[in-house]
């Protein structure tokens, strides 16, 4: 029995390894949380729907990633599908912060002549203690990238389901003005079975194409 | 039990020629299965071919026969597997046949026990005869490895068939366990990860973690170029959940450098992509509808199968399974990774094509991990089932680095064309700035021009305009040429000869006249000047001004009026000469003119006699006037001279009165003198009366200090005298006293005497 959602996003989690992106997923998608887990080799995949009005629900495909850098070859095939990504570092971790640059430049040069919207995260908010990355700081570099910022732990649940809607909200948002568009062959934005709803987007190149009848 | 006859052209294994005459016990109802354990001709839909080194038949003849007993038992084992496989496959489609083949095994487990004991020991002498099982028997060897190494056996015979034992890098272990690597951060964090589940692994200061920790670290400092990654932390977890940390170690080392591991954890996973590229061939060749149905739904190989070539199904699959896997994977290499790849997705195809991406992922994540958890051997056995060629495998290695290398170059390609690009970009913008500076000057040039152009014409305009002035100007100035030359001409023709003739002598005359009153008057005037300088030496003596400016305006006054009169003297003298001129001029004319005038009429001469009339007139005329002039020249003269005298008696009064000043000046400075002299007088009286008051003060206080003086001296004189008395009195008393002190000595001497 298959759900009805409006649209289906695929989106993709990398940043350093052990910043917690498969156990950011396993909260959202599964609700649980493992204090050690297996480290992902190669890629991982998990699903969930999401709701961000009521009566509108969205499906989210979502790519775990190996964070080590050697398995970016692997990882690399898995960019230009995705419409969304989240770019996770450990706030008690300075060297992730100071890579999300790389890990950008990575996504940026692999996904063209698509883009992806980033959300920047910073996990495991609950170590306050061991933080070692302003709250402040991050939301100057997500502010200069274009991109928002939150923070997150899957730990204590802290604003999880935050991080995803909200990235969720902005493509659509995205999708719904235009500016990202279905495209055949392209995985990264898919619209799904609606009976009785029409999309405004098709609503209008439907009614174009009965014009020129 | 039935020997397995197989066919001939099948490859033939140890067991299958052999005519092995015992039979466990119970193992009778199967039906007969052929061949080897491994071969099944009619069994299966697939026609399995094992691809395996031909072996000659002869290999096969050094068994015991309780080896070839053995060998009997696992065949028959085999055949209750397959046909397990077979009523499973005929029941269709149950995926958790745990229920069902539990049944027909349970069979087979009877006779494990019995099975187990022989296989140990038979384990047993395999290890103590590694070196003649492994070069003269290695088909029974896989055989049975392929049934499972018993658990005890498996650090051993894992270390025999990697070769790890005696290694030299063994003694270097220890060693490097001080030294400290680049990786140590990576590795630490990761080993908590490894295993989390397993009793050896867990909690964060066991035993487990430790060694792995050891171990891994030591790795990444033997293979720098490797270093640490991750993935290969399990399958050092397996060998040390058997083995010791050093033994581990040697394994691991053997695994990298011998089975192609080290390829596929280097950093450049070139190693992964080639085995990916290989499994997808097997996939496309064996399971096409598999294939297509991927395809469709975008499930890449990579998805799913990256994990099973870096961990060897460690992550993928229970742990017991997994090390069954393992054991194959020692003897025979990666190929038994495509072989259980391959077969699970056989086993698992029906599902799978019904299933979107999606479900593809969940499916293998949740059911097919555990589809073989109670029965391995079956996973195996379709392992075997599966078409492998190595001549194939080590075509599409060419062929991946061939197209790797395309890719390569067509990277360096496109780098190069994108660094090209960025500087032909970067060249646009130059030239697209010169030109739009370029385009500015061109502009501005018009402009320029324009405006010249403008200027030009309105200097046209005005030129145009002047010259028609100047042609106007000149068509006048001619005219006026014209008309003076017209009335030039007619002044000529209108001149009479004779007042021409008369009137250019008179011109002569008073030219004549008037340059010799000229001289004559310059000659006066230098005369008058001389005068001039001549009075004004004089009245230079004289220090009056007022005289002198004075003086000089009567001297202009008089040279005027001596002017005058010479001028008149001269204006009559003109008329004089004049009218004598005349005379002459008449005279001339009635004397001289005689010829040409002879025929003027009587009227004329009658006209002559009056005109003498009128000169003798006008003559007496200019006497009395020359005599009228004379006597006023007298008159001015002496009026002049009067002038004079009373001007210098002016002068001579105001020379006394200006004495008289001066006198009456020197008279006050005299008195003020005077004054000044008496009160000096005065003030000399004063001071010497003053003075000789002064003296008598003086005089009388030097009486008084004689006085005084003489005072004192009387004084003296009495002090020395009251001296002198003192003196004389001391001297007495002295004297007195010496008479006294005398008398006492007569006193003393009478008393004495007495």
């Amino acid at each position: 029995m298959e759900t009805i959602w409006l649209y289906q996003f695929r989106l993709i989690v990398i940043g350093d390894s052990t910043v917690g992106k498969s156990c950011l997923i396993r909260r959202f998608t599964e609700g649980r949380f493992a204090q050690v887990s297996d480290p992902t080799v190669g890629v991982d995949f998990f699903s969930r729907l999401v709701e961000i009005e009521p009566g509108k629900r969205i499906k989210l495909q979502i790519w775990d990633t190996a964070g080590q850098e050697r398995f970016r070859s692997i990882t690399r095939a898995y960019y230009r599908n995705s419409v969304g990504g989240l770019l996770l570092f450990d706030i008690t971790n300075r060297r992730s912060f100071q890579n999300v640059h790389n890990w950008l430049e990575e996504a940026r040069s692999h996904v063209q002549p698509h883009s992806i919207v980033f959300l920047l995260v910073g996990h495991k908010c609950d170590l306050e203690a061991q933080r070692q990355v302003t709250q402040h700081e991050a939301e100057k570099l997500a502010g200069a990238y274009g991109m928002r910022y939150v923070e997150t732990s899957a730990r204590d649940a802290i604003n999880v389901e935050k991080a995803f809607v909200d990235l969720t909200r902005e493509i659509f948002e995205l999708v719904r003005s235009g500016d990202i568009q279905i495209q055949d062959g392209w995985e990264g934005v898919k619209s799904g079975f609606v009976p009785n709803m029409v999309h405004s987007s098709e609503e209008v190149t439907k009614g174009s194409r009965q014009c020129f009848c | 039990m039935s020997i397995p006859s197989s066919s001939p052209e099948r490859e033939s294994s140890a067991g299958v020629q052999l005519e092995c005459p015992s039979s466990p016990p119970g193992l009778d109802a199967d039906p007969p299965s052929t061949g080897s354990p491994v071969l099944s001709p009619d069994s299966s839909s697939h026609d399995a071919v094992l691809s395996a080194p031909a072996a000659s038949p002869a290999d096969s003849e050094n068994l015991s026969p309780d080896e070839l007993e053995l060998l009997a038992k696992l065949e028959e084992q085999n055949r209750l597997l397959e046909a397990d496989s077979k009523s499973m496959r005929s029941m269709s489609g149950s995926r958790r046949n745990s229920g069902s083949s539990l049944v027909s095994s349970s069979s087979a487990s009877s006779n494990l026990s019995h099975l187990e004991e022989d296989t140990w020991i038979l384990w047993g002498r395999i290890v103590n005869e590694w070196e003649e099982w492994r070069r003269k028997k290695d088909k029974l060897l896989k055989e049975l490895i392929r049934k499972g190494i018993p658990h005890h056996f498996r650090a051993i015979v894992w270390q025999l068939l990697g070769n790890a034992t005696d290694m030299p890098v063994k003694n270097q272990y220890s060693e490097l366990l001080k030294m400290s690597s680049p990786c140590e951060k990576l590795i630490r964090r990761d080993i908590a990860r490894t295993y989390p589940e397993h009793e050896f692994f867990k909690g964060q200061d066991s035993l487990g973690q430790e060694v792995l920790f050891n171990v891994m670290k030591a790795y990444s400092l033997v293979d720098r170029e490797v270093g640490y990654c991750q993935g290969s932390a399990f399958i050092v977890g397996l060998l040390l959940m058997q083995m010791p940390e050093e033994e581990a170690f040697c394994v691991f080392v053997r695994l990298m450098q011998e089975y192609r591991l080290r390829e596929l954890f280097k950093p450049s996973m070139a190693e992964l992509g080639l085995c990916i590229y290989q499994f997808e061939y097997l996939l496309q060749e064996q399971l096409p509808e598999l294939n297509i149905h991927f395809r469709s739904q975008s499930f890449h190989t990579s998805m799913y199968a990256s994990s099973w070539f870096l961990t060897l199904f460690l992550t993928f699959l229970p742990l017991p399974v997994a090390t069954r896997i393992f054991d194959i994977f020692m003897y025979e290499g990666l190929e038994i990774i495509f072989r259980v790849g391959l077969a699970i997705l056989q086993y698992n195809q029906t599902d799978l094509i019904q299933l979107d991406m999606e479900g593809m992922s969940q499916h293998f994540q949740k059911v097919i991990p555990h589809q073989f958890d109670s029965c391995p051997d079956k996973l195996i056995l379709r392992a075997y089932q599966v078409k492998y060629n190595p001549k194939r495998m080590k075509k599409l290695e060419k062929e991946y680095t061939t197209i790797k290398n395309k890719e390569m170059e067509e990277q360096i390609e496109i780098k190069r064309l994108r660094t090209e690009n960025r500087l032909l970009k970067q060249r646009i913008e130059t030239l697209e700035k010169e030109s739009a500076a370029l385009a500015d000057r061109l502009i501005q040039g018009q402009v320029t021009r324009a405006q010249e152009a403008e200027e030009n014409y309105v200097i046209k305009r005005e030129l145009a305009v002047v010259r028609q002035q100047c042609n106007t100007a000149s068509e006048s100035l001619e005219k006026a040429q014209e008309t003076i030359r017209e009335l030039q001409q007619q002044t000529n023709r209108t001149a009479h000869p004779k007042y021409t003739e008369q009137f250019v002598n008179n011109l002569q005359t008073q030219l004549e006249q008037s340059r010799l009153r000229e001289a004559e008057l310059l000659g006066a005037l230098k005369e008058m000047q001389d005068k001039v300088l001549d009075l004004e030496k004089r009245s230079s003596c004289l220090p009056d001004e007022n005289n002198m400016a004075a003086l000089q305006e009567e001297v202009k006054q008089m040279k005027l009026r001596e002017l005058e009169t010479l001028r008149s003297f001269r204006e009559m003298q003109d008329t004089v000469t004049d009218l004598n001129q005349r005379w002459q001029h008449h005279m001339s004319r009635s004397t001289g003119g005689g010829g040409g005038h002879w025929k003027e009429s009587p009227k004329k001469n009658a006209m002559n006699e009056l005109q003498d009339k009128l000169m003798t007139v006008r003559l007496r005329e200019a006497q009395a006037q020359a005599e009228l002039r004379e006597v006023k020249l007298k008159a001015l003269q002496l009026d002049s001279q009067n002038q004079i005298h009373s001007k210098l008696i002016g002068r001579h009064e105001q020379e006394r009165s200006a004495l008289q000043d001066r006198l009456q000046m020197l008279a006050n400075q005299n008195k003020a003198l005077q004054a000044q002299l008496n009160e000096m007088k005065r003030k000399q009286a004063e001071s010497d009366c003053k003075s000789k008051e002064e003296v008598m003060a003086v005089r009388l206080r030097e009486a008084d200090s004689m006085a005084v003086m003489a005072e004192l001296r009387q004084k003296i004189a009495e002090l020395e005298i009251q001296k002198e008395e003192g003196l004389i009195k001391g001297q007495l008393n002295h004297s007195d006293s010496r008479q006294y002190i005398s008398q006492l000595r007569d006193q003393i001497a009478e008393l004495k005497n007495e």
